[in-house]
C-alpha cells in the first residue's frame, strides 16, 4: 500500500510538474524572441543535432549521412541521436541536448516518433531557444506559425504516393485484372493515406479489381507469409501486388520467387530502399517512392543553419508546414537513385523551400 | 476425462476444430499447397518456439530471441556469400552462426543463475545487447545474401515442401529426442517442477539451467538463418516480437508458465494453432481491422476452455 501511496504522489507531482512547464513553455518563448532576433550565431557556434529512430534501416541511416554532408559542407559536425523508437527515450534526448552548451545557437532535426510527440519537443525547443525542423509526424492542430523557432514542419503526402505507384502497377499490369494490397500498421497515418491513394487511382481504373487488402505491419517477414497466403487465396488471379512500403514489397518478392512467380507478378512500393532501388533496376519490382531521406537529413539542419546565422528570418516563410517533393522511381530513372547523394546547392539559404509543393491541408 | 489427459490433448482438438471450421469455410485452406504454404510459414516460430520451450520448463522465461536473433541475422548474411564482405564460409558460416546464438544464450543463463537475476531482465538485457551487436554489423548497409546453398533453404522444395520445413521438422524431431531421453531434458522439467527439492538432492541445478539457455539460443540462432534465407538479406528486426509469439504458442499448446508441465509436442501443438490461426482467417477473408481481434479472442477461448477443468490445482497463477 504505502508503494501504491508513493507511486500515485510521484506520479501526481510529475503530472504537475509537466503541466508547469508547459506553461512556462510559451511564456518565456516569446521573451525569447523579444530579446535576441534570429542570426545573433556565429557559423562556428552553431551545433547540428539530428535525431531519428534508429540506424538500422538504409532510409534512416541516409538520413543522418545527409546531415552529415552539410555539416560538412559548413565544416560543422553533426550529432547523431537515435531513440529506438521509444517516445520515452526521444524526449529524454531532447531535454538533455536543450540543457547543454550555447542552447539558442543549436539546431534539431527531429524524426518526431509519433504525432503527439512533436508537441512536447516544439515546446521544449521553443523555450529553451533552440531552433527545430520536425518530419513526418505532427498533430493536425499544431502549427508552426504559432512558433518563431519550430522553423518548419515537413511531410509527404501519402496519398500522393500511394497513387503514384498504383498507377504505375495499373500500367504495368496492362490496365486490366486482379491486385492484391498490402497495407501497413492500419492506425498510421502513413497507411491510412496510402490506402487512400490506392484507392483514388482505382477508382479511375474499374477494369483492376482489388482481390483482396491485409496488412502486413510495414513488416518484411510478415509480408513473406502473408503474400504466400494470398498466392494461396487468389493463385494466378494475382497480376499485381502494391505494398505500402517498400519492406513489404520485398517480401512479397521473396515470396514470389519461392512460388516461381518472380518477374510475373508486378510489385511496387514505398520508400525507395536500397534494395528496391536494385529491385527496380533488375525488372522483378515495378516502381517506388523516394522522399529523398539524405535530402532530410541535411535540410532540417540547413534551415536551422540559415536561421541562427541570420540568413534566414524565420517570419518572412509563407508556408512553413509543407509537403515536400517526392520521387517515383521506375526502371528509367532507378540509376541515378541507387546511390543517395545530396545536391549542396538545395542547402543554400536562398533555395531552403525549393521542394515545397503546397501546405499541410 | 481427467485433467491431465484433457491438458494433453485439449490444445490438438482446439487446433483439430480450427482446421476442421477452416477448411469448410475455405476450398483453398484444404489444398495440399496451402499445407505447404502453412508449415512454411510456422517453420521459424516452430524453431523459436523449441528455444523458449526448454526456458519455460525450466520455469524462465526467455525475451531475448529479438536480439540474438537481430545479431545473428547479420552475421549469417555476412558470413556467406553476401553483397558486403568477401566472406563466403557457406554451411560453416550457418554454423558458426548456431554457436554465436549459443554463446548469447550461455550468456542470458549464466547471468541469471550466477548473478540470481530474474530470467527476463537478464534476457531482456541480453536482447538489448544482441541488437546493438547487430545495429554495428548492420553499418548502415544492408548485406544481401548471395549464397545460392542458404538461398535455397526458401526457395528448393523437396516434394512440395521447402527446405526450411525440413530443418524445422528436423529440429522438433532432435528436440523432443533431447527432452525425453537426455538428462538436460528431464532435468529441465524436474527443475520447472521443484527446483529446491532437485538441489537438495545434490544436483548441480545451475548447470543445467545454463544448458537450457544455452540450447534456446542455439535454436534462435538456426531460427535466424532461416529468416534471413527466407528474406534474403540480413535484417536487424528478423526476430521482432518472436519472442512473445514463441511464449504464446508454448502457452497455448500448454506449456505453462510456471514450469515443468508441457514440452516440445505441446508447444508445437501451439505453433500450429497460431499458424493456422493466421492463414485461415485470411483465407475465409476476415477483415484486416479485425482480425487481430479475432485472434486474440479466439486465443484466449482456446486457453481457457483447455485450462478450465484444471483452474481449481493451478491454484498459484503467475
Amino acid at each position: 500500500m504505502t508503494t501504491f501511496r508513493a507511486t500515485l504522489a510521484l506520479l501526481t507531482t510529475g503530472t504537475l510538474l509537466l503541466t508547469a512547464c508547459g506553461g512556462t513553455g510559451s511564456g518565456s518563448g516569446a521573451t525569447t524572441a523579444a530579446q535576441a532576433p534570429g542570426g545573433a550565431c556565429k557559423p562556428e557556434e552553431v551545433k547540428l543535432i539530428g535525431q531519428v529512430r534508429n540506424q538500422t534501416n538504409p532510409y534512416e541511416a541516409a538520413w543522418l549521412q545527409g546531415g552529415d554532408e552539410f555539416a560538412k559542407k559548413v565544416s560543422l559536425t553533426q550529432q547523431r541521436l537515435t531513440y529506438d523508437g521509444e517516445s520515452a527515450k526521444q524526449q529524454e534526448q531532447i531535454r538533455q541536448v536543450l540543457a547543454t552548451g550555447n542552447v539558442r545557437c543549436s539546431v534539431l532535426n527531429v524524426l518526431p516518433n509519433g504525432d503527439s510527440d512533436t508537441t512536447p519537443i516544439v515546446k521544449q525547443a521553443q523555450a529553451a531557444g533552440a531552433y527545430v525542423v520536425t518530419q513526418w509526424n505532427k498533430p493536425a492542430d499544431l502549427k508552426p506559425a504559432d512558433y518563431d523557432k519550430w522553423i518548419a514542419h515537413i511531410t509527404y503526402d501519402g496519398k500522393e504516393s500511394g497513387k503514384q505507384i498504383a498507377h504505375a502497377l495499373i500500367t504495368a499490369i496492362g490496365g486490366n485484372g486482379g491486385i492484391v494490397a498490402l497495407q501497413g500498421i492500419l492506425d498510421t497515418a502513413a497507411a491510412k493515406d496510402r490506402f487512400a491513394g490506392l484507392q483514388a487511382a482505382l477508382a479511375e481504373h474499374p477494369e483492376v479489381t482489388l482481390l483482396d487488402q491485409q496488412t502486413a505491419d510495414f513488416d518484411r517477414a510478415k509480408a513473406l507469409t502473408l503474400t504466400k497466403t494470398l498466392l494461396t487465396k487468389h493463385g494466378d488471379a494475382i497480376k499485381g501486388i502494391w505494398a505500402a512500403n517498400d519492406d513489404m514489397a520485398l517480401g512479397a518478392l521473396q515470396a514470389l520467387e519461392a512460388a516461381g512467380k518472380s518477374g510475373k507478378v508486378a510489385v511496387v512500393g514505398i520508400d525507395a530502399v536500397p534494395d528496391a532501388i536494385k529491385a527496380v533496376s533488375g525488372g522483378t519490382m515495378t516502381a517506388t517512392v523516394s522522399s529523398d531521406g539524405p535530402w532530410q537529413g541535411g535540410i532540417g539542419l540547413a534551415m536551422g543553419y540559415c536561421a541562427a546565422t541570420g540568413q534566414l528570418d524565420v517570419s518572412t516563410i509563407p508556408t512553413r508546414a509543407f509537403f515536400a517533393k517526392q520521387f517515383l522511381i521506375t526502371k528509367d530513372n532507378a540509376a541515378q537513385f541507387a546511390t543517395p547523394k545530396v545536391d549542396p546547392a538545395e542547402f543554400e539559404c536562398a533555395n531552403l523551400f525549393k521542394r515545397a509543393t503546397g501546405p499541410i491541408s | 476425462m481427467t485433467a491431465d489427459r484433457l491438458q494433453t490433448y485439449g490444445p490438438t482438438a482446439a487446433l483439430l476444430a480450427l482446421a476442421a471450421v477452416f477448411a469448410v469455410l475455405s476450398p483453398q485452406f484444404r489444398t495440399l499447397g496451402n499445407l505447404q504454404n502453412l508449415l512454411d510459414a510456422g517453420a521459424v516460430l516452430a524453431v523459436v518456439t523449441i528455444g523458449a520451450t526448454y526456458v519455460l520448463l525450466l520455469g524462465c522465461i526467455d525475451l531475448s530471441a529479438a536480439g540474438v536473433m537481430g545479431a545473428c541475422a547479420l552475421a549469417v548474411s555476412l558470413l556467406v556469400a553476401n553483397s558486403r564482405t568477401a566472406l563466403d564460409l557457406g554451411p560453416l558460416g550457418v554454423l558458426l552462426v548456431v554457436a554465436l546464438g549459443a554463446a548469447f544464450g550461455c550468456l542470458s543463463g549464466a547471468l541469471s543463475v550466477g548473478l540470481k537475476v530474474p530470467s527476463f531482465m537478464t534476457t531482456l538485457g541480453v536482447s538489448a545487447i544482441g541488437l546493438g551487436v547487430a545495429t554495428v554489423l548492420f553499418a548502415g548497409v544492408q548485406p544481401a545474401v548471395s549464397d545460392p546453398w542458404l538461398l535455397q533453404w526458401a526457395s528448393g522444395r523437396w516434394l512440395g515442401f521447402t527446405r526450411v520445413t525440413y530443418l524445422a521438422a528436423a529440429v522438433v524431431v532432435l528436440a523432443w529426442l533431447v527432452q525425453r531421453h537426455t538428462r538436460l531434458g528431464r532435468y529441465a522439467t524436474a527443475i520447472g517442477g521443484g527446483e529446491d527439492i532437485l538441489r537438495l538432492s545434490g544436483i548441480q541445478v545451475g548447470r543445467y539451467k545454463v544448458g537450457a539457455f544455452t540450447v534456446a539460443g542455439a535454436c534462435y540462432g538456426l531460427a535466424a538463418a532461416m529468416v534471413t534465407a527466407q528474406l534474403g538479406s540480413g535484417i536487424v528486426q528478423a526476430g521482432a516480437g518472436l519472442s512473445f509469439a514463441a511464449i504464446t504458442a508454448a502457452v497455448v499448446g500448454g506449456t505453462q508458465l510456471a514450469g515443468g508441465r508441457g514440452g516440445i509436442a505441446h508447444s508445437m501443438v501451439g505453433v500450429l494453432i497460431l499458424t493456422v490461426l493466421a492463414n485461415g482467417l485470411v483465407l475465409i477473408g476476415v477483415s484486416p481491422y479485425v482480425q487481430r481481434a479475432v485472434q486474440g479472442v479466439i486465443v484466449v477461448v482456446a486457453v481457457g476452455a483447455t485450462l478450465w477443468p484444471l483452474r481449481h490445482r493451478l491454484e498459484v497463477v503467475k
